[in-house]
């Protein structure tokens, strides 16, 4: 990697932060708790970035994810009277529990099928899990949970824009380490799988194991999601976790591109404050949006099949890095050359 | 005793007897040759020994112990190791990457030691990618390294899976037909890479292809396949003469 693309990514990224912290200093408390979730919403497009970007798999369950960790803290905090971190922990815990059970129904499974199962999952916990009467402990029953906000060491996140800034904190350290991930041994052998998997197990990889971490991991970041969620709004409702909300963001992730981390939060920004400009400034309701979305979609499907911000990112590389240098593609010299250098 | 044992293996889809009763032996240090038409079950064979099959009966050993019930992924840990006819590199990763795969296989690094960049995942990561670099200079491929496999030449691409494979460092190779593809030249350097393979290696080969100037010139032992029946064995002098072998090359001799 060139020291130029370097220097562009990371003064990108420093300056993302920096807006992302000043804006919301100057906006309304309504347009702060938009902001806290538009950072909520890049959780889970992040999940999708580990699943859909590494692996290849599609989910349209990662909002039933993130209701396992959002009715977790509604009940533990509410209910119990827990301690937030540590209901959280638990919450993240039992997403990526989970995921890994989802995993491992999905292990055969791909494409069509595996986005048929993963509906299934969501209409499950939809209209069993969530539903009043059936688990009432967890789903709250007709009632909903109202957690209340937590503090963070010692600092109270009452305040919307301390929510906001513990909230962007949080996304932008699961995207670095996301990003470690993706740039070290476990992204590579996951990419090795979505690859080709019989390569992957001929070269000595356990198939199941990854597949499982990665339904894990993602699961686990949208449970993150979810708690999070769950303490931003205050009070925790089935209809927040509907698989609608799961089908939107799987088509936000792959508009945007499963395969960079910089969708998690484009994709967010736009699901949250596209939604809102829409309803503000124009006379169309909500539904409008996911028309939007599905145009979206048939647009990037065509003109950027990696999605819009990967392919943001490939014409930025193009124009920092110099050509590349092929070398011997004529085939008689590196035939030649084997023997002498093999010697 | 020989490293790589198949004691009367047989498999079946359908209604085609894809392989019966194959037995054969291949010694330590060997390179022992597979041929046969096509559609004689040298792939299939391939797959039963690495495990992508299950044979219906028969045994297959390595190294004295029974595969049996052993995952694909688990015999690569044996040491058993492939290069695939239809080329399967990992076609949207880097040619380095490609490489180091296998080597991630091997090491116990976790997703939390990455997440985290602890020092020992960084430390392993850099002599991942150190043995990798030397493996794609030893097959001439140091200077696309940084190419995406999908890009390269299919000569290229023959190295980098022998490259790929031998990064797990195998005791047992299984070649399918690496001279697919490639022209005259290039096949007839690719005796003396096998060659050097084995000296620096120390790696015992299985090689099934169609060139016959490679798999003579090549192999110390040869059986010859067709429709799933080991029909010769020997020497490859023995094989090249034996009436059989032209048979069923070449059809019914007038």
């Amino acid at each position: 990697m060139t020291s130029d693309v370097r220097l562009v990514r990371w003064t990108a990224v420093g300056v993302g932060v920096a807006l992302g912290v000043i804006i919301p200093a100057f906006l309304s408390d309504f347009l702060r708790t938009l902001a806290a979730d538009a950072a909520i919403a890049g959780l889970i497009v992040l999940s999708l970035v580990v699943l859909t970007g590494l692996v290849g798999q599609i989910s349209f369950c990662q909002y039933s994810f993130a209701a396992i960790g959002a009715f977790t803290v509604g009940s533990l905090v509410a209910g119990h009277h827990w301690d937030f971190w540590l209901a959280l922990v638990v919450g993240v815990v039992f997403a990526a529990v989970v995921g890994v059970l989802v995993g491992f129904v999905a292990l055969r499974l791909s494409g069509l099928f595996l986005a048929i199962l993963t509906i299934g999952v969501a209409l499950f916990f939809d209209r069993f899990v969530l539903a009043a009467g059936n688990w009432n402990s967890f789903s709250g029953g007709l009632s909903s949970w109202r957690p209340g906000r937590p503090s963070f060491f010692g600092i109270g996140l009452h305040g919307e824009y301390a929510f906001y800034l513990f909230a962007f904190g949080v996304l932008l350290a699961a995207c670095l380490l996301v990003w470690n991930l993706r740039i070290g041994k476990t992204g590579r052998v996951l990419r090795a799988v979505r690859e080709s998997e019989v390569a992957a197990s001929t070269v000595g990889l356990n198939l199941t194991a990854w597949k499982l971490t990665a339904f894990g991991i993602s699961a686990a970041l949208a449970g993150v999601a979810g708690a999070l969620a769950a303490v931003r709004v205050g009070s925790v409702s089935a209809g927040s976790y509907d698989f609608l909300h799961s089908i939107s963001i799987a088509a936000i992730a792959i508009v945007f591109g499963a395969g960079s981390i910089a969708s998690a939060p484009a994709g967010g920004i736009f699901l949250i404050f596209g939604r809102e400009a829409l309803i503000d400034w124009t006379s169309f309701s909500t539904q409008w949006f996911d028309l939007i979305i599905g145009a979206g979609l048939i647009f990037q499907l065509v003109y950027a099949p990696d999605g819009a911000v990967v392919d943001v990112e490939r014409r930025i590389m193009r124009r920092l890095r110099p050509p590349v240098h092929r070398p011997p593609v004529n085939e008689q010299t590196a035939a030649d050359e084997v023997p002498a250098k093999a010697g | 005793m020989a490293l790589l044992e198949l004691d009367q293996v047989s498999i079946r889809f359908g209604g085609v007897q894809a392989l019966l009763d194959v037995s054969l032996q291949v010694r330590e240090g060997e390179i022992v040759g597979l041929i046969g038409p096509n559609g004689a079950g040298k792939t299939t064979l391939f797959n039963c020994i690495t495990g992508v099959l299950r044979s219906d009966t028969g045994h297959i050993s390595y190294d004295g112990r029974d595969l049996g019930g052993v995952k694909t992924h688990r015999r690569a840990r044996l040491g058993i190791a492939r290069t695939f006819q239809n080329l399967q590199l990992f076609g949207r990763m880097s040619v380095l990457e490609n490489v180091m795969v296998p080597i991630d296989a091997f090491s116990s690094r976790t997703p939390v030691g990455d997440a985290f960049r602890l020092p020992s995942a960084r430390f392993e990561e850099r002599k991942a990618e150190e043995r990798a670099r030397a493996l794609l200079y030893f097959l001439d491929l140091l200077d696309v390294a940084d190419l995406q496999a999908g890009d390269l030449s299919v000569g290229m691409q023959r190295r980098l899976e022998l490259a790929r494979a031998l990064a797990s460092n195998p005791r047992l190779l299984l070649l399918d037909e690496p001279a697919a593809g490639l022209d005259a030249r290039e096949t007839a350097a690719l005796a003396d890479v096998l060659f050097r393979v084995r000296e620096q290696f120390n790696v015992t080969m299985l090689l099934v292809d169609h060139d016959m100037a490679l798999v003579m010139r090549a192999c110390d032992h040869i059986y010859v396949l067709d429709f799933g029946q080991i029909i010769s064995e020997g020497p490859p002098e023995d094989v090249r003469d034996d009436p059989e072998v032209i048979q069923a090359y070449l059809g019914e001799v007038a």
